[in-house]
C-alpha cells in the first residue's frame, strides 16, 4: 500500500511540474517592461529556495551521522548536498539568463552573483574532500564536519552578504503587492536597482532647500536609457517632483538626502510594481516552489538508495570505493 | 525569418522545449528509482540467504556417573 502511495506521489510530481511549466508560459501574464523574459522568475526563485533547503537537510543528516554514526545518514547528507549543488547551479544559470535580459550581461560580479559563486566553490570543495580520502569511516566523519561548517556560511552568503551592499542589481525588496521596497542609497556615480530598473546617480544639485537628483534610468535589456530628475525639499522633508519611468506608471522619488555624504535615497512608487502581484503569477510561483521541493526529496531519496547499494556491493566485495 | 522565433510562436516553442526536457528528466529519474529499489531488494534478499542457519543440535548437561546414550 505504502509502495503504491509512493509511486502515485512520484507520478504526481511529474504531472505537477509539467503543469507548472505549461502555466509558466501560457497562464502567467507578461511582465510590464520585461515581456516574456520575466517568466523565468517561476524557475529561478524556487530553485534557489530548494538549494537552501537542500543544504539545510544535508547539515541535519551530517549532524545525525556524527551523533549516531549510521552510514545511511551520511548517504542522505551527501545526496542532499549533491542535489543542493545541482539546484544552486540551476538558480545561477537561470539568474544569469535573467541578468542578460535585464542588465545586458550574463555575469557582472554583482554581490549576489559573487556570493552564490563562493557558495558553489564551498560545496564543490566538499565533494573534492570526499573523493580525496580513502578510508571510508574517516571520509564520512570529516565530510560531516565540513558539511556543518559549510552550512554555517550558507545563510550568510545567500541572505546577508547580498544585502550588505546597496549597489547590487539583484532585486532585494519583496515583489509581492503590499510589501514596501526600502529603496536604495546611492552616492554620486554609483549604481543600484529599483524594481527591474538600473539606476545611476549622475549628480546632485541644490537650489535653496530643493535638491534635484539627476538619475540615469536604464530599461531592462538595455533597451533605452533616460535621465530623470526627481526633486526633494530638505526643509519640509517632502517629495516635490515624481517623474514617471519612461512609458510606465511607476514613479521615481527621492526619499531622503545626505548632502554631507553626497548621497540620496531613491525609491520607486507604484500601485503594484511586482512580478508576483498578479494572482495567477503568484499561484504558479507557489506551485513551482512546492513542485521543486517535492522533486528535491525524491531526488535525494533515489541518490541515497543508490549510495547504500554502492556501499553494500563494496562491502560484499571487500573493497573500498 | 525563422517561424519558431516569431514573437507569437516563441513562447510555445520554449514551452515545448521545457516540457521535453522535463519529460526526459522525469523518465530518467523514474527508471533510476525503480532500478535502485530493485537492486536494494535483491541485496537484502541475498544477505538474508547468506546468513548462517541457526544450529539445530541441543546440548544437555549430563551429571557425573549417569550413563550416556550413544
Amino acid at each position: 500500500m505504502a509502495q503504491r502511495m509512493a509511486q502515485a506521489a512520484k507520478l504526481l510530481i511529474g504531472v505537477w511540474i509539467a503543469a507548472v511549466a505549461v502555466s509558466m508560459f501560457v497562464v502567467v501574464p507578461q511582465y510590464e517592461g520585461l515581456g516574456n523574459a520575466g517568466r523565468i522568475i517561476i524557475m529561478h526563485v524556487p530553485t534557489a529556495w530548494v538549494s537552501v533547503l537542500a543544504f539545510t537537510v544535508s547539515a541535519l543528516f551530517s549532524g545525525l551521522y556524527l551523533w549516531r554514526g549510521q552510514p545511511k545518514h551520511d548517504d542522505y547528507a551527501l545526496a542532499a548536498a549533491e542535489s543542493g549543488f545541482l539546484f544552486t547551479v540551476l538558480a545561477t544559470v537561470t539568474g544569469a539568463i535573467f541578468s542578460q535580459v535585464v542588465w545586458g550581461v550574463y555575469w557582472n560580479w554583482d554581490p549576489r552573483q559573487t556570493s552564490i559563486f563562493v557558495l558553489l566553490l564551498i560545496y564543490a570543495a566538499l565533494f573534492a574532500l570526499r573523493s580525496s580520502i580513502e578510508d571510508v569511516a574517516r571520509r564520512r566523519q570529516l565530510s560531516a564536519v565540513y558539511s556543518l561548517f559549510a552550512f554555517v556560511t550558507m545563510p550568510f552568503l545567500i541572505f546577508v552578504a547580498p544585502r550588505i551592499s546597496d549597489s547590487t542589481l539583484h532585486p532585494n525588496c519583496a515583489f509581492i503587492q503590499g510589501s514596501k521596497c526600502e529603496g536604495v542609497d546611492l552616492g554620486v556615480g554609483t549604481l543600484g536597482l529599483l524594481g527591474d530598473r538600473k539606476v545611476e546617480l549622475i549628480s546632485l544639485d541644490r537650489v535653496g532647500d530643493v535638491v534635484t537628483a539627476k538619475v540615469e534610468v536604464t530599461e531592462p535589456g538595455m533597451a533605452s536609457v533616460a535621465t530623470l530628475s526627481p526633486t526633494y525639499d530638505t526643509a519640509s522633508h517632502k517629495i516635490i517632483d515624481r517623474p514617471n519611468f519612461p512609458g510606465l506608471r511607476f514613479r521615481l522619488v527621492v526619499e531622503g538626502v545626505d548632502m554631507v555624504a553626497n548621497s540620496v535615497r531613491l525609491n520607486i512608487e507604484a500601485p503594484g510594481t511586482g512580478l508576483i502581484d498578479n494572482g495567477r503569477t503568484l499561484l504558479t510561483f507557489l506551485a513551482s516552489i512546492f513542485g521543486f521541493t517535492a522533486l528535491f526529496f525524491w531526488m535525494m531519496n533515489v541518490r541515497a538508495t543508490l549510495l547504500s547499494v554502492q556501499w553494500a556491493l563494496a562491502r560484499r566485495e571487500g573493497s573500498r570505493i | 525569418m525563422n517561424v519558431a522565433l516569431d514573437a507569437g510562436a516563441a513562447v510555445y516553442v520554449a514551452m515545448a522545449v521545457t516540457l521535453s526536457v522535463w519529460i526526459g528528466i522525469f523518465a530518467y529519474l523514474w527508471r533510476i528509482d525503480s532500478q535502485a529499489r530493485a537492486l536494494r531488494r535483491e541485496i537484502e534478499r541475498e544477505e538474508r540467504r547468506e546468513q548462517p542457519a541457526a544450529p539445530r543440535a541441543t546440548v544437555t548437561r549430563v551429571s557425573a556417573g549417569e550413563p550416556v546414550e550413544k
